[in-house]
């Protein structure tokens, strides 16, 4: 009895430091893609100014561009998944035409003098304002939902900002993996807890029968 | 909500949630409050137990990324939870480099091989 609880003791303890082992590989990894984020956000804010990266420039409209998926494994483990959700049909460029930006100032066309009577004018211009409605409420409709966060700081960003972006991308998927990680670490510690105390019994209830 | 996942918030200083609003992780929902706290010099401490706890609250949230710095001003919340859903994951900040030994999860892990576990 005593035996078998060491046994499984002694598998549960290389488990535990394989998963310390691997939780600190992948903290290192975490730790060094952080700087590695942090440098290239440095070298966009050089190269633009340095109140152009800042928390002012966020959107007041934010959409999440990734989520994590948590399920419980069998052994009370929980297992941390990110995804990256779809950009909205207005970004896929293989199957809608994309959308030209309009950089100027809007105008309704052409325009014309003020050379008719007060009346015509009045019937004129509830008709131009129709138009316009419309149009701006097509616009509004073809925004994109989910608009990529690059954008808040420029439409023409440095290559150091992208760096950044792509650095941070891995950064959120490693930390999804760390999660995970010290959950199962702590359910192992837990477990190495469990099969102590019961090892910890079996040796009370031998000396006592010896004793005896 | 329930088909699309669980969210990552942040606590951190600006470049921190600057780079991982930069990776996509940000949310402003319906009532216009963000998954997200910028840390700054006037930030003060009862702001940022009062956010961690209500980001502990939020069942759209599965992992919290918190700077290490940050975490320390507030380790009592940090050790009172005990659950693994949302995940908090202490990271490193620019001024200060991530220490093993304060990580309440390695810490709680390292409790474990005191003298008294050997007796």
């Amino acid at each position: 009895m005593k035996e078998d609880v060491s046994l499984r003791l002694d598998q549960c303890l290389l488990r535990f430091m394989d998963q310390l082992e691997l939780l600190e590989e992948k903290r290192e990894k975490l730790n060094s893609l952080i700087e590695q984020g942090w440098f290239c956000i440095s070298k966009a804010r050089y190269a633009m100014g340095n109140k152009q990266v800042s928390a002012l420039q966020y959107s007041n409209e934010i959409v999440p561009q990734v989520c994590v998926h948590v399920r419980r494994v069998s052994n009370g483990e929980m297992e941390f998944g990110t995804e990256r959700m779809d950009r909205g049909p207005s970004e896929d460029t293989t199957n809608t035409p994309r959308q030209v930006e309009e950089v100027g100032p809007v105008d309704e066309g052409v325009r014309r003098r003020k050379t008719t009577t007060a009346k015509d004018s009045k019937a004129q211009s509830n008709a131009s304002v129709k138009p316009v409605a419309e149009e701006e409420a097509s616009v509004n409709k073809g925004s994109p939902g989910h608009q990529d966060p690059l954008k808040w700081f420029g439409i023409l960003v440095p290559q150091s900002l992208k760096q950044a972006q792509s650095a941070f991308s891995q950064v959120i998927e490693l930390s999804a993996e760390v999660a995970a990680l010290q959950t199962a670490v702590l359910v192992t510690r837990k477990e190495l807890q469990t099969l102590m105390e019961e090892k910890h019994k079996a040796a009370q209830g031998k000396e006592k029968g010896k004793g005896s | 909500m329930a088909g699309r996942g669980k969210l990552i918030a942040v606590i951190g200083d600006e470049d921190t949630c600057t780079g991982f609003l930069l990776g996509g992780v940000g949310e402003l929902n319906k009532n216009r409050k963000p998954n997200f706290l910028v840390v700054e010099k006037d930030t003060s401490i009862t702001e940022i137990e009062e956010t961690f706890k209500s980001f502990l609250a939020r069942d759209d949230i599965g992992i919290i990324l918190i700077n290490q710095f940050i975490a320390e001003m507030i380790r009592h919340a940090i050790d009172a939870h005990m659950q693994s859903i949302p995940a908090v994951l202490e990271i490193p900040s620019k001024e200060h480099p991530y220490d093993a030994s304060k990580d309440s999860i390695l810490r709680r892990a390292k409790g474990m091989f005191s003298a008294e576990d050997f007796r």
